[in-house]
């Protein structure tokens, strides 16, 4: 396609680009003061209020927790993609990649009270078995309960307190080690290509602790909701998911940082038309995948795969999921199929806004439906849980649901502009980032 | 002195480079020349825009072929497994929502009917195969495939002119300037 200009080194800011701090503090201040509120809600909610709030609330946290993980898990996928891959095209943009990446471990903190038992109890069945043993622990399970005693080797106690320690020290260190790299060159008076070697070495290995930390954060925190049921399609289905909603938040936070009037010569049309291919190519990659998952369970048939849709397949949640089905895949796959809206910043933006609300749908139909078939089930019953019996869902638990996504949003939102504040908006002394303002496709 | 009747092809110019080419094409573009062409070793990035050339129809094409492919499939699976023969597998219906089962089968005729709609979509838009091109004629021509970067400019354009189009190939930096005749 065209090109108007010919970026040159005279375009490029030598002191690179920074965001004016004055100008976002407004955005970034609100979004701490909600986050902050919200935070001391909800660990009111979480950990001191009555059981009929407390309960409830215990998932509201899981899912808005884990929405905003698989976005920064995502930042962190395409800082490490870009790096592995050789690429020239996103040189201009890989700071924003960097950016929504930064704020994984930030993110991995707002987990910890799914670290406490107190928490846990309302979430996770096999840990209550499991407290609950007399005596030793898989010889108990041996005689009471064959299910978890075979899977004892994996789904012990200290074996998920300590995998779930490294999801959150290892991917952290993997997205500050490659940041660091990267925003050290931007004040380099000697800047080579040392730095840009390093990284592509570094992000060949470390990808491995990525794809672990998507599959098994998916398996600790989300499949474990029920004990029995299991798929091996769940972490390549939650990394289709992160990898293209954080690609539509990268859409976003560039177009944001343009309308003030940076990345002005760095990126364009041409940007936004590779940045939509991939959030085009993993529209249909979650399609596929999610698919597939359905396909391999429904056409088996096995009690212990089918109870996952037959919950999400009752009442009210079936409406849902064909919206997911539609919403997430059919619709946007014709719409970003067209070139030019992919070229367009404003319309790919509209997309990108409309995937991540079809990635809140997503999320919130992997989470929220065994809230009410854990709540109401028999293992749970007892003084407090009278209201929760034979619920398909829990009224009115919705607002939990809200507030814990406002507070972890708000969060994510500060960490962003927190972390684009920090350095250059995009890598100023890369040797790539001529070939990547000049760009053609 | 040869006896055939000839039949003027156009003119074709040489460039230094795939930059030379470049901004040559955007001369030519703006002349307002509509029956040329560019020819390269390798594909250089950009030049489409720099010749002007509008969006190809082929996409719209492979739309359609690849949504004929999905109808083929879902008419292909639910005839043969609900209309003609219905098949009871794993105690599953057969009727309209066995569809997850026919998703393979569509996803695959959709692939494959917009690949072949792609291969002979281009094909028949590019007007390949041939077996023969005026441009061959061209004792230097042969570089393309090696090191050479051409403008090649048809009589048939409505503004050519022996004169004029030499010009314009020279203003726009183009050397061995050669008039190709074809044989008629």
């Amino acid at each position: 396609m065209a090109h108007h200009h010919h970026v040159t080194s005279a375009d490029i800011a030598i002191n690179g680009d920074h965001l004016d701090k004055s100008k976002v503090a407004p955005i970034q201040m609100a979004a701490l003061v909600i986050a902050a509120i919200g935070t001391v809600a909800s660990l009111y909610l979480l950990f001191f209020a009555p059981v009929k709030l407390r309960a409830p609330f215990a998932y509201s946290w899981l899912f808005a927790f884990y929405f905003f993980l698989t976005l920064a898990i995502g930042g962190c996928f395409w800082t490490l993609l870009h790096n592995v891959s050789n690429s020239g095209w996103g040189t201009s943009v890989r700071r924003v990649f960097e950016n929504v990446g930064s704020t994984y471990p930030w993110m991995f903190l707002f987990g910890l009270p799914l670290l406490c038992p107190q928490v846990q109890q309302y979430l996770y069945e096999w840990m209550n078995i499991h407290r609950s043993a007399e005596g030793v622990r898989s010889e108990w399970l041996h005689q009471h309960n064959h299910l978890l005693y075979n899977k004892y080797w994996f789904m012990n106690i200290p074996f998920w307190y300590g995998r779930v320690i490294f999801w959150g020290l290892g991917l952290s260190a993997v997205i500050i080690g490659l940041r660091r790299l990267s925003t050290a060159q931007d004040t380099d008076p000697n800047p080579g290509t040392a730095r840009l070697f390093k990284a592509r070495f570094h992000s060949t290995y470390t990808l491995v602790i990525f794809a672990l930390t998507i599959t098994f954060t998916g398996f600790d925190f989300m499949m474990g909701l029920d004990y029995r049921w299991f798929s091996t399609m769940w972490g390549v289905y939650l990394f289709a998911g992160a990898a293209l909603n954080s690609m539509a938040v990268i859409v976003l936070v560039t177009t944001w940082l343009k309308s003030m009037g940076h990345l002005k010569h760095v990126t364009g049309p041409e940007h936004y038309h590779l940045m939509g291919k991939l959030m085009f190519a993993f529209t249909v990659f979650w399609a596929y995948v999610t698919f597939s998952q359905y396909f391999l369970i429904w056409y088996s048939n096995q009690t212990e795969e089918t109870s996952y849709f037959l919950i999400r397949n009752t009442g009210n949640w079936n409406i849902a999921m064909i919206a997911l089905m539609f919403g997430h895949f059919v619709i946007p796959f014709v719409i970003l199929l067209q070139a030019w809206l992919k070229r367009n910043p404003k319309w790919l933006s509209l997309m990108a806004i409309y995937t991540l609300c079809m990635h809140v749908l997503d999320h919130y139909l992997i989470t929220i439906p065994e809230r009410g078939v854990s709540l109401g089930g028999e293992h749970m019953s007892g003084p407090g849980f009278e209201g929760f019996v034979q619920k398909v869902s829990i009224p009115g638990a919705f607002l939990g649901d809200i507030l814990a996504f406002v507070t972890i949003g708000s969060a994510f939102v500060f960490f962003v502009i927190r972390a684009l504040g920090q350095h250059s908006l995009y890598p100023n002394r890369d040797p790539r980032i001529l070939e990547s303002a000049n760009v053609s496709n | 002195m040869s006896t055939t009747r000839k039949r003027v092809y156009g003119y074709l110019a040489q460039f230094k480079n795939a930059s030379a080419l470049y901004k040559a094409a955007e001369k030519v573009r703006d002349a307002g020349i509509k029956k040329w062409d560019c020819y390269s070793p390798y594909p250089i990035h950009g030049l489409d825009g720099a010749m002007g050339m509008k969006r190809s129809i082929l996409p719209w094409f492979v739309f359609f072929g690849g949504m004929t492919g999905t109808a083929t499939a879902f008419t292909l699976a639910y005839t043969t497994q609900v209309v003609i023969y219905p098949t009871v597998v794993q105690g599953k219906p057969a009727n309209i929502f066995t569809v997850p089962a026919y998703f393979p089968i569509m996803f695959e005729l959709t692939v494959l009917f917009s690949g072949f709609t792609v291969l002979f979509g281009l094909l028949s838009l590019i007007k390949l195969p041939r077996l023969n091109h005026p441009l061959f004629a061209s004792n230097q021509f042969h570089r393309a495939t090696d090191d050479g970067f051409f403008i090649a400019i048809e009589a048939r354009d409505p503004n050519f002119s022996t004169t004029a189009t030499r010009e314009l190939l020279e203003a726009a930096g183009g050397a061995n300037i050669e008039l190709v005749e074809e044989e008629d």
